[in-house]
C-alpha cells in the first residue's frame, strides 16, 4: 500500500463529496491520500515535460482555518491517516512547486473556474493539461459521492486503450471487482481488437480480470454508453490519437465524458503503465 | 500525421541521429531569433510608449504616470496571467537548477508586457530581464515541443537567454557570456556552442531590424598608469553603491509587503514616489539609456553634489519601482547607477587632487557601469564584455578587469550571493549541475527503497527468527503488528548477538523485548538531502520507509551512493 493519491481540497461541501470520493478511491485501490490544502489560488506542477500553472477558483481558499480539521474528520472517520502535503519548493518566490511523483490525483471536472460550471460535458482546462502531461492516471470524480461496484474499461486498441486497460487488470486485481471491456467497432473486426490483447500478452489478464467484454458495432456510440453499469468506474484513455484527430473529429473520451456521470479514471498520453 | 509525428520528433531525423549536437545548433538559431525578435518587440514599444508620454512630462501630474504604469503592470501579472511580479531571472536559474529549463510559455510574453508598462510610464527598471525570461521561456518550449530531454532544454534556455541579452544590447559575447556564467553555470562546450550560435542569431536579428550600432558612441580614452590605479577607487565605490542597491531592494520589498493593501496600489505607492523624485531629477525615470550616453560622453555638466544626489536618486527611485511590484530588470539601472557613481568619482578625484590631469569623467562612468553590473550580477566577465561591446572601447579593458574584479570580489564578502541568487541561495534552490545537492536532489526516496526486507513480529521466538536470519542477506529486520501490520520498530543482528550463543534464550526472548522501538523513519516524499543528513547527524546506516504506519523498505546509504555515482556519470557525461 505504498501508492499515493494527491487530492486538492476543497472545503465546502462540493468538495467534501470529492474528497469522499478519492477516499473511496483510495480504500478500493490501496492507496493513501495525500491532502494539499492550497494558501493560494496559484500553484505549479512540474511534470517530465510540461509544467502547468493550477490557477484555483476562489472557492479553494475558503474557510482556510477550518480546512485542515475537516479532512482530519473525514480521513479519520474513514480509518485512514490523514497526511497534508506541504510545499518544500516556490517558483519565484510565491507560486507553490506540488510535486508530480503521485500514482493518482484526484480532480473534480474543473479546477479553474467557478462550481456552478461543474457539470456533465465539462473538463475545465487545467485538468485536461494535467491529464496531457501526467504519469498517473487522474480520477475525475462524480460531482456527488457515488460508490461503484465494478470496473468498466473502453478499449479501442490504441496505445493508451493498452494503457487502459493494463490499469483497469491492476485495479481488478486490488480491489477484486468484477472488470467489463467496451470496444466500440470501426473498421476493424472484433478479432483484430482481440489479436492487439494477444500482441501485448494481455490474454493471460483478460482471462483472469474480464467477465464480459462488449463490442459495439453500429455508430452510435452515444446510445450505447446506456449499457455501460452506472455504479462503475470507467477507466479510458485520452488524447491518444494526436491533436489533429481530436480537433477535427473530436474523441471517445469527449463523448464518454459528456455521456457518462460515473467516476472517471482517465489515463493520459504520458501514464506510465504498471502492473 | 506521420509527417506531424516526424516533425514533431527531429532527434529521429538521419541527420541528427548522425550527431545530436547539429540538432542543438539548429534549434539554438531558431531559438536565437525568437529571442532576437521578443527583444525588438519590447525595444519598440518602449520607444513608442515613451515618445507617447513625453509630452505629458511637463504637467504637474506627471509624477502619477509612473504609478498608473506600475500599477497597470501589477494588475496585469496578477489578474490577467496569473504570475508573480519580479523580473524573472531567478525564475529561470531556479528552473535549471532543478527542473531541467521547464518554463511556461506564457512567461515569453507577459514579462514583455508588464514591463513595458512600468518602464514606458518612467519606472526605474531595465527591459533586458523580462526578455531574458521571455527569451529563456521561448527556449524552453521549442524543446518541449520537439520533445528534446532536459540536458537539451537547459542548453536551449541558455541560448534564449543569449539570444535576448545579445540583441537587446547588439552584444553577442556578452549574451553569450551572460547565459553561461549567470544562466547556465556550467562552462562546458555542449552549451556554449549553442549559446554562441543563438547570441550570435539575436544580434543579426537586432542589426537587421534596427541597424548595427552600438548603443553608446564610442569615445578613445587615453589612459595612464596614474587613471588605471585610480580605478582602484571607483571599484570600491562601485561596491559600495551595489551592497547599497542589493540592501535597499531587499528592504523595500520587506516594508511593501508589510502595507495592508492588494498588489496594484503597493506597486502604485512605489511608482508614485518615483514620479516625485523624478521631477526634480529626471535621470532616474525609465531605463535611462539617454542618460548613460550623456554621462559617457561628459556632458551631464552638473556639480559633485548633484551628481552624488542622483546616483542615490537612481538608487532609491530603482528600490522603489522593483521593491514595491513594479516590473522590470536591474541591468539597464545599474548601468545609469554606475555611470553616476564613476562622474561622482571623477568629481571627487577633480576636486581632492585638482593638479592631475584625469581622463575625461566618461571614461570613469564606463568603468562604473562595469563595476555595478559585476557587482550586482557577481559575474565579472558578464560586466566586462558587455561594457567593451556596447560602447567598443576595447581600449579600457585593462581598467575594466581591475574594476570589475574588485568590485565583484568586495561584494561577494558583504553579500555572498549575487542579487538574482540570493533567494534561491537562502532556499537551497541553487543547484548548479554536477554539485552535490543537484545529484542528491535529482534522486527521490521511492527509487532508493529496497523491498526485499523480511518482516518479523513482536511475538516471534529468538529460534524462530535465527531460522529467518540464515536465509537473510540483511542486518535489518522490521518488526510489524500481527493484526493490523502496522510498524512498530526494528531489529538489528546486533540487537540480537548477546543471546546468540546461549540457546536457553532461545525460547525464553520475543523479538518485541529486543526490538528497537525508537526509530528514525522517513517517507517516500521526503528530499534524499533531508534523508542524507539524518543519516549523518543520526548516525545512521539505514533508515525505514514508513507510509500510514505501514513498512514499505529501507535506504541504506550504500544505494544511495550506488544511485549517486550513476546519476553523476549522468550528468557529467550525457547530452
Amino acid at each position: 500500500m505504498d501508492h499515493q493519491l494527491l487530492h486538492i481540497l476543497r472545503n465546502n461541501p462540493l468538495g467534501r463529496e470529492t474528497l469522499l470520493q478519492s477516499i473511496y478511491f483510495c480504500k478500493k485501490v490501496g492507496a493513501f491520500p495525500v491532502i494539499y490544502i492550497p494558501k493560494t489560488t496559484k500553484f505549479l506542477m512540474y511534470f517530465d515535460n510540461d509544467v502547468v500553472q493550477v490557477d484555483l477558483d476562489k472557492s479553494y481558499l475558503d474557510a482556510g482555518e477550518t480546512a485542515q480539521a475537516h479532512a482530519t474528520d473525514i480521513l479519520t472517520q474513514a480509518g485512514m491517516e490523514p497526511r497534508f502535503l506541504e510545499p518544500k519548493h516556490y517558483t519565484a518566490s510565491t507560486l507553490p512547486d506540488i510535486h508530480t511523483g503521485f500514482n493518482y490525483m484526484c480532480c473534480p471536472r474543473s479546477i479553474s473556474d467557478m462550481s456552478s460550471k461543474i457539470g456533465i460535458g465539462y473538463i475545465g482546462p487545467r485538468v485536461r493539461r494535467i491529464v496531457k502531461s501526467a504519469r498517473f492516471p487522474v480520477l475525475i470524480a462524480s460531482p456527488v459521492f457515488k460508490p461503484w461496484n465494478s470496473i468498466a474499461v473502453f478499449f479501442g486498441g490504441s496505445v493508451n486503450a493498452v494503457k487502459a486497460l493494463r490499469l483497469g487488470f491492476h485495479i481488478a486485481r486490488v480491489s477484486g471487482l468484477p472488470l467489463e471491456v467496451f470496444t466500440q467497432i470501426r473498421k476493424s473486426s472484433k478479432e483484430e481488437y482481440q489479436q492487439v490483447v494477444k500482441d501485448r500478452n494481455l490474454e493471460k489478464d483478460v482471462d483472469q480480470y474480464v467477465t464480459q467484454w462488449r463490442f459495439f458495432e453500429n455508430d452510435n456510440f452515444e446510445n450505447h454508453l446506456y449499457e455501460v453499469p452506472h455504479d462503475a468506474l470507467v477507466i479510458l484513455g485520452a488524447y491518444g490519437h494526436g491533436v489533429i484527430k481530436h480537433m477535427v473529429v473530436g474523441s471517445k473520451w469527449e463523448t464518454i465524458q459528456e455521456t457518462l456521470g460515473n467516476n472517471l479514471l482517465v489515463v493520459g498520453p504520458n501514464f506510465a503503465a504498471w502492473r | 500525421m506521420r509527417i506531424l509525428r516526424y516533425w514533431r520528433y527531429p532527434g529521429n531525423w538521419p541527420i541528427f541521429r548522425f550527431d545530436d549536437r547539429l540538432l542543438l545548433i539548429l534549434m539554438a538559431a531558431i531559438v536565437g531569433i525568437f529571442s532576437g525578435l521578443s527583444s525588438v518587440v519590447l525595444n519598440r514599444s518602449l520607444l513608442i510608449m515613451s515618445d507617447w508620454l513625453h509630452h505629458y512630462r511637463h504637467f504637474w501630474w506627471f509624477f502619477a504616470l509612473p504609478a498608473a504604469g506600475a500599477a497597470l503592470s501589477s494588475l496585469f501579472l496578477e489578474k490577467v496571467v496569473k504570475e508573480g511580479a519580479g523580473h524573472g531571472v531567478p525564475e529561470v536559474i531556479y528552473s535549471v537548477s532543478r527542473y531541467g529549463g521547464l518554463l511556461r510559455l506564457r512567461s515569453s510574453v507577459t514579462r514583455l508586457i508588464s514591463s513595458c508598462l512600468t518602464i514606458g510610464s518612467g519606472g526605474s527598471a531595465g527591459p533586458e530581464a523580462p526578455v531574458v525570461i521571455s527569451g529563456a521561456a521561448i527556449g524552453s518550449n521549442i524543446a518541449k515541443y520537439f520533445s528534446l530531454n532536459d540536458r537539451q532544454r537547459v542548453a536551449l534556455v541558455g541560448c534564449g537567454a543569449a539570444g535576448a541579452i545579445s540583441s537587446i544590447f547588439n552584444a553577442p559575447i556578452a549574451g553569450m557570456v551572460f547565459a553561461v556564467e549567470v544562466i547556465v553555470g556550467e562552462w562546458k562546450s555542449v552549451n556554449i556552442v549553442p549559446i554562441a550560435i543563438a547570441s550570435v542569431a539575436g544580434a543579426e536579428i537586432c542589426r537587421l531590424l534596427q541597424g548595427n550600432q552600438i548603443p553608446f558612441g564610442h569615445h578613445v580614452f587615453k589612459i595612464d598608469f596614474l587613471n588605471i590605479v585610480a580605478c582602484l577607487g571607483l571599484a570600491v565605490l562601485s561596491a559600495v553603491a551595489t551592497i547599497l542597491q542589493t540592501r535597499m531592494l531587499r528592504s523595500m520589498h520587506t516594508i511593501s509587503h508589510k502595507v495592508p493593501a492588494p498588489m496594484w496600489a503597493r506597486a502604485a505607492i512605489g511608482g508614485c514616489m518615483v514620479g516625485i523624485i523624478g521631477l526634480y531629477l529626471p535621470v532616474v525615470l525609465g531605463e535611462g539609456y539617454h542618460w548613460t550616453e550623456i554621462l559617457i560622453e561628459g556632458r551631464y555638466g552638473q556639480i559633485l553634489t548633484i551628481v552624488a544626489l542622483a546616483s542615490f536618486a537612481k538608487i532609491a527611485a530603482t528600490a522603489l519601482t522593483l521593491g514595491w511590484g513594479g516590473s522590470g530588470g536591474i541591468f539597464a539601472p545599474c548601468l545609469v547607477i554606475g555611470s553616476l557613481v564613476g562622474v561622482t568619482y571623477h568629481h571627487l578625484l577633480v576636486l581632492f587632487w585638482p593638479s592631475i590631469s584625469w581622463v575625461n569623467e566618461g571614461y570613469y562612468a564606463l568603468l562604473g557601469m562595469a563595476g555595478l553590473i559585476s557587482g550586482m550580477l557577481q559575474a565579472p566577465l558578464t560586466g566586462i564584455f558587455l561594457i567593451v561591446e556596447i560602447t567598443g572601447g576595447w581600449e579600457v579593458i585593462v581598467p575594466l578587469i581591475i574594476v570589475s574584479v574588485v568590485t565583484t570580489t568586495i561584494c561577494h564578502y558583504f553579500e555572498p550571493a549575487s542579487y538574482y541568487l540570493k533567494d534561491l541561495v537562502d532556499h537551497g534552490h541553487l543547484l548548479r549541475p554536477g554539485t552535490d545537492e543537484r545529484i542528491l536532489s535529482d534522486l527521490n526516496v521511492s527509487e532508493l527503497i529496497e523491498k526485499d526486507c523480511v518482516t518479523v513480529h513482536p511475538s516471534m521466538l529468538l529460534r524462530n527468527f535465527i531460522d529467518i536470519i540464515k536465509q537473510s542477506h540483511r542486518n535489518y529486520f522490521p518488526v510489524e503488528d500481527e493484526k493490523t501490520g502496522d510498524f512498530l520498530g526494528i531489529v538489528h543482528l546486533d540487537d540480537v548477538r548477546p543471546y546468540l550463543f546461549d540457546p536457553v534464550m532461545y525460547d525464553t526472548v520475543l523479538l518485541g523485548q529486543i526490538m528497537r522501538t525508537q526509530v528514525e523513519v522517513v517517507h517516500p516524499d521526503d528530499d534524499v538531502l533531508d534523508v542524507v543528513r539524518k543519516m549523518d547527524i543520526k548516525g545512521l546506516y539505514s533508515i525505514p520507509v514508513v507510509v500510514n504506519h505501514r513498512f514499505i523498505g529501507l535506504i541504506s546509504k550504500a544505494t544511495i551512493l550506488d544511485q549517486y555515482r550513476k546519476e553523476l556519470m549522468v550528468q557529467c557525461h550525457l547530452l
